[in-house]
């Protein structure tokens, strides 16, 4: 099995949809899942570099086992349900804690997932007043009911993570940037979501490679955690 | 799920043979090292056992143990752990609370009594970082609360190096180097006892279930996690392997590689932890101990020990495969890598993927499929001697063996779906085509281009004449029986030629387009035939279809003749012959001849009137009456013309006389003029045909590359007939004025005037006259000039002879000829201009010797 070179780990409430995004990115289909145990991975090849990706399981019962999963990530993909509030205070209350162990310098996303079952003129609407087209995009197939969650409330937990960290947004990406609004059903944002987080990727691999850490962290030489000028993907 | 046979459960150790009939007595214990296996017992009894293993044919094996001995150690309490350290030839013994190191043998305590107190638990270091070989790393869970103790054990004595203190009470404990894997109350932990760091893993609770840490391999430990998962984690506190997913209540786990094995109540799991899918469950009731011991995993109930015996690696693929569990089986055999000699692995995987594309192939997934055998280097024949008749009769092939898949041909494959086997042949079409040009095919270039062939052939696929026109390998006489049989009458002329018989394939391709077969390939087959013959180098094979091609038309037919390419004329075919053989055909005659006289330029006469025959033969006849006489010339008619006009090397009298009377005045004119009958020809010019443009090109033409006098006497013929007395029309006198307008530089002008009636107006005549008179003043002048300057040179010689003059010569017996150096005998003598004085007759003879030496020149 080949090391891998970078780990991003993708946490979130249960039924958020975290395997079902990984799935539609990595063998572009959306099966049904069962809600998953423990956790799972997959290995892809981006580049010339092998970067995991974890999906974790939601349930309260597997919550212990996430700070070891996030251990050394160099991503954090922290998943929502827009149409349930309740996921994205939970990625607050529960998932944020998780992170500590994970690399200094990592990055977190915040995703939204299932647009694809909220009403398409909101999503619209608010993407052309806030994130400009990037974003944009319609994909819903029915009338649906509202957006529970807006964008704007992602970008807000963006910039209270970056106050947990103490991190300065200067030194970080945009929490613009970092905020996706995705559907695994329609695929809709899942490629640029992942690829996006990838090219981020690669830049601190080489970093971390070119600081020498040895293969496996010694933790008898722990230091505590110098930050490095973080210049990525500015 | 579906489940893979990986291990089958053997009994090792029989209770008879433990403890007999004693009910109240149970297995506490179990280590093996190499051939010993170490029973403990509730009772204080430590088993000896000498496994023997007898392999089966079926790949499994079975195990006999025979009792060596057996010993009580004098405690009443039961033999909690075993562990045997075969460097020292020492077994580990605990029980009640105590350490005991006996000799693996004799199963005799040592004689120092060297012993571990306060001990509940212990480990081994697999990984030691001491290196030395004589000693052995414990490290256990001291009696003392939340104490972890590190020793060094020797052969015979034992050595404490470090006491840790934990955070809770461990209740387990694995080790690696210096990192201590530890389960403690609520929370696995991992924890550096050189340095004191520790790291924690996750939480779980140790009043709920049992916790197990298991080292599996070089800083990795398996963890029971909650929720039954089976948690792998590095001594970084990483995991690396997504967990596998157990029971609940796993009562122990062991490793196995690729497996992870799992002991509860009821059952035995095996999970891959490759996949992390479950592979095998076996029922297993009241077991109590599962542990692997150097790859050998031994499961116990109270009362008896089995061995998980592990089916061959390439068993346990085989079966995926054969139930069509290709990923699996390749992720399975892809994990063997490292645990199988590369050799070994390399031709071992190859077969694998092989195999496992036949399975694809077989569920039509040919995009897989092809993948797969091109990663195993398939032999392609494996792949074309499925369809049936696709190899060729002569291929030495045969099928591996054992065979790569199950299926006898593809209609057993495709149960006979005509649909289905259509795709299979698209399929191997489109793979062939691929791999022809690779080096997969090397070898076997003839059974593949042979089979592609045939399929091309079946499937009426354009590819075919591309295949056999390009450089193949397609078998002969295998090729041509299926192209016959499937009507591919063209193609086969084609593989015909491309086999050098080129008598068989055009013999094919006139049947064809004689009816008496049935190819409709090729709409234009007979020009595709004429073009064949014209670049064929083969002149008997171009005599014998001559005939039959011009039968069917003359003017395309006559082309194997004439578009023969130019680079083959050496030893090429002896117009001669051709002619003969054209005989008959009138037509391809005029074109062959053509070809000879104005494409080919040979000066040769016969060709030449023969072809002036011919056309004048053609013109005669169409036009038997001279009624619409001159209204149009026909095309031949031009170029009879063209030709008699351009030709100097036909006989023009024997021309001549079939002209004359054939009411071909402008040919006759032709042949005057070339008999320099100018008169004559410009008379019918004039006279006959009063084409006065025609009588002027005539006089160009005539004149062309003669001298002025030469021309200027043709056209002063011309205006003397245009001005001859008779029934002069003012036609005629138009013509000659333009004549002399347009061409006044070829005319005398006085000679002219003499000739012009006086009636004429200056006006009429002024561009001519302005030439004239031009010329004329034109010419005075340059004679004048010339005239001069003959004067002035005459001048000068006559200057030069009164200098010459003007002094004496003496002339004595000193005085030498300046020629042949003898004296003057006589007063005659030469004197050149320079002074040199040469006897009369040596002067003379300078003149007829011109290699005498030249005194000087007059001049």
């Amino acid at each position: 099995m080949r090391k891998p070179d970078g780990k991003i780990v993708l946490l979130g409430d249960m039924n958020v949809g975290k395997t079902s995004l990984l799935q539609r990115y990595m063998e572009r289909r959306f099966p049904d899942t069962v809600s998953t145990v423990g956790g799972a991975f997959y290995l892809k090849q981006w580049r010339s570099f092998n970067i995991s990706i974890w999906d974790t399981a939601g349930r309260e019962q597997f919550h212990g086992l996430g700070s070891m999963y996030c251990r050394g990530a160099t991503a954090i993909i922290l998943t929502y349900d827009v149409n349930y509030p309740q996921s994205l205070v939970e990625l607050e209350d529960r998932f944020l804690s998780l992170t500590d162990t994970a690399s200094t310098d990592c990055l977190f996303a915040i995703v939204g997932n299932k647009v694809d079952l909220s009403e398409e003129g909101t999503v619209e609407s608010l993407e052309k007043e806030e994130c400009g087209p990037r974003l944009a995009g319609g994909n819903c197939e029915s009338p649906k009911v509202p957006k529970q969650v807006q964008l704007e409330d992602a970008v807000a937990l963006y910039k209270k993570i970056l106050k947990y960290k103490m991190l300065d947004e200067k030194d970080v990406p945009a929490a613009e940037q970092m905020c996706f609004e995705t559907s695994a059903k329609t695929g809709h944002n899942v490629d640029l979501l992942f690829e996006t987080l990838f090219d981020m990727v690669v830049p601190m691999i080489l970093r971390q490679r070119a600081q020498g850490p040895p293969q496996t962290v010694d933790i008898s030489s722990y230091k505590p955690p110098t930050r490095t000028k973080s210049g990525c993907c500015a | 799920m579906m489940s893979t046979k990986a291990f089958t459960l053997v009994s090792a150790v029989e209770r008879e043979l433990l403890m007999g009939d004693k009910e109240r007595v149970n297995i506490e214990c179990v280590e093996c090292c190499s051939k010993n296996l170490y029973v403990g017992t509730s009772d204080g009894f430590i088993y000896h056992f000498l496994l023997e293993e007898k392999a089966l044919p079926a790949g499994t094996a079975t195990f006999t143990a025979t009792k060596q001995l057996h010993k009580h150690l004098g405690f009443k309490k039961p033999v909690s752990e075993l562990r045997a350290a075969s460097a020292l030839n020492r077994l580990l013994v605990l029980c009640d609370n105590s350490i005991t190191l006996v000799n693996m043998l004799s199963l005799e305590p040592v004689p120092s009594g060297a012993r571990i107190k306060g001990a509940v638990a212990l480990a081994l270091n697999e990984n030691p970082v001491s290196g030395d070989p004589f000693c052995v790393e414990v490290c256990i869970i001291s009696v003392k609360r939340r104490t972890i103790q590190v020793f060094m054990v020797y052969e015979d004595r034992v050595q404490i190096v470090r006491e840790v203190s934990t955070p809770e009470q461990p209740l387990a404990v694995a080790v690696d180097g210096h990192f201590l894997c530890l389960a403690l109350t609520t929370q696995y932990i991992i924890l550096n006892y050189n340095t004191g760091a520790s790291q924690d893993l996750f939480p779980y609770c140790s009043e709920e279930k049992h916790p197990i840490v298991k080292r599996i391999g070089r800083q990795e430990f398996l963890l029971a996690g909650p929720g039954g998962l089976g948690m792998f984690a590095t001594v970084a506190g990483i995991s690396q392997r997504a967990p596998v997913h157990w029971s609940e209540n796993v009562i122990g786990a062991a490793i196995c590689f690729p497996y992870v094995i799992a002991l509860d109540q009821e059952f035995i799991t095996v999970h891959s932890m490759l996949d992390q899918q479950q592979k095998q469950t076996l029922p297993f009731k009241e077991g109590h101990i599962l542990q692997d011991f150097e790859g050998r995993v031994i499961v116990a109930t109270s009362k008896g020990v089995y061995i998980l015996v592990p089916l061959p690696l390439e068993k346990q693929i085989q079966d995926l495969l054969a139930s069509r569990r290709v990923e699996e089986a390749l992720v399975l055999a892809k994990g063997a890598r490292r645990n199988i000699p590369k050799e070994k692995f390399q031709v071992m995987y190859r077969r694998i993927l092989q195999q496992a594309g036949f399975i694809q192939f077989a569920q039509l997934q040919f995009l897989e499929a092809k993948e797969l055998f091109r990663s195993g280097q398939l032999d392609v024949r494996e792949l074309i001697s499925l369809y049936p008749f696709l190899l060729p009769t002569c291929s030495s092939f045969t099928r591996s063996h054992p065979p790569l898949h199950e299926y006898a041909d593809l209609n057993q494959l495709t149960q006979g779906d005509q649909e289905k086997m259509a795709k299979c042949k698209r399929f191997l079409m489109s793979y062939l085509n691929e791999v022809r040009s690779t080096e997969v095919a090397n070898g076997y270039k003839e059974d593949i281009d042979t089979a592609l062939l045939k399929l091309y052939a079946e499937a009426d696929h354009d590819s075919l004449l591309d295949l056999l026109v390009t450089e193949n390998s397609c078998l002969l006489t295998d090729s041509a029986a299926w192209l016959e049989k499937h009507k591919k009458y063209f193609a086969l002329g084609l593989l015909y030629h491309y086999n050098n018989q080129d008598t068989a394939a055009v013999q094919l391709w006139v049947d064809i387009v004689n009816g008496d077969i049935q190819d409709s390939t090729r709409s234009d087959l007979y020009e595709y035939i004429v073009d064949f013959l014209t670049y064929s180098s083969d002149q008997a094979l171009v005599w014998k279809y001559a005939d039959w091609v011009l039968q069917k038309s003359e003017e395309i037919g006559v082309q194997v003749f004439t578009k023969r390419p130019s680079d083959e004329q050496e030893n090429s075919f002896n117009p001669d012959d051709i002619l003969h053989c054209l005989q008959n055909y009138p037509k391809a005659l005029v074109k062959y001849l053509e070809h000879l006289v104005i494409d080919k330029r040979l000066q040769k006469e016969e060709y030449h009137t023969h072809l002036a025959v011919l056309y004048l033969d053609a013109v005669l006849q169409h036009k038997p009456s001279a009624s619409d006489k001159g209204a149009e010339v026909t095309e031949t008619q031009a170029k009879f013309r063209r030709l008699l006009q351009k030709s100097d090397l036909y006989r023009v009298r024997f021309l001549m006389e079939k002209v004359q009377g054939a009411g071909l005045p402008m040919e006759s004119a032709i042949l005057h003029g070339k008999l320099e009958e100018h008169g004559k020809a410009l008379h019918i010019l004039v006279h006959e045909l009063r084409d006065f443009s025609g009588a002027q090109d005539y006089c160009l033409w005539r004149s062309e590359g003669r001298d002025p006098p030469y021309r200027q006497q043709l056209f002063h013929t011309l205006l003397t007939m245009y001005l001859s007395p008779g029934p002069s029309t003012p036609e005629l006198t138009v013509a000659a004025v333009d004549l002399l307008n347009q061409h006044a530089r070829e005319f005398d002008a006085a000679q002219v005037l003499q000739l012009l009636p006086g009636t004429w107006s200056v006006q009429l005549l002024c561009p001519f006259l302005a030439g004239a008179v031009r010329d004329s003043i034109h010419t005075r002048r340059t004679t004048q000039v010339a005239l001069g300057l003959a004067k002035s040179e005459n001048l000068i010689y006559k200057y030069d002879k009164m200098k010459l003059k003007g002094s004496s010569v003496r002339l004595s017996d000193k005085k030498l000829c300046q020629m042949c150096q003898n004296p003057f005998r006589e007063p005659v003598f030469v004197r050149y201009p320079n002074g040199g004085l040469v006897h009369t007759h040596c002067a003379a003879s300078r003149h007829t010797n011109p290699s005498a030496p030249s005194p000087g020149t007059r001049t």
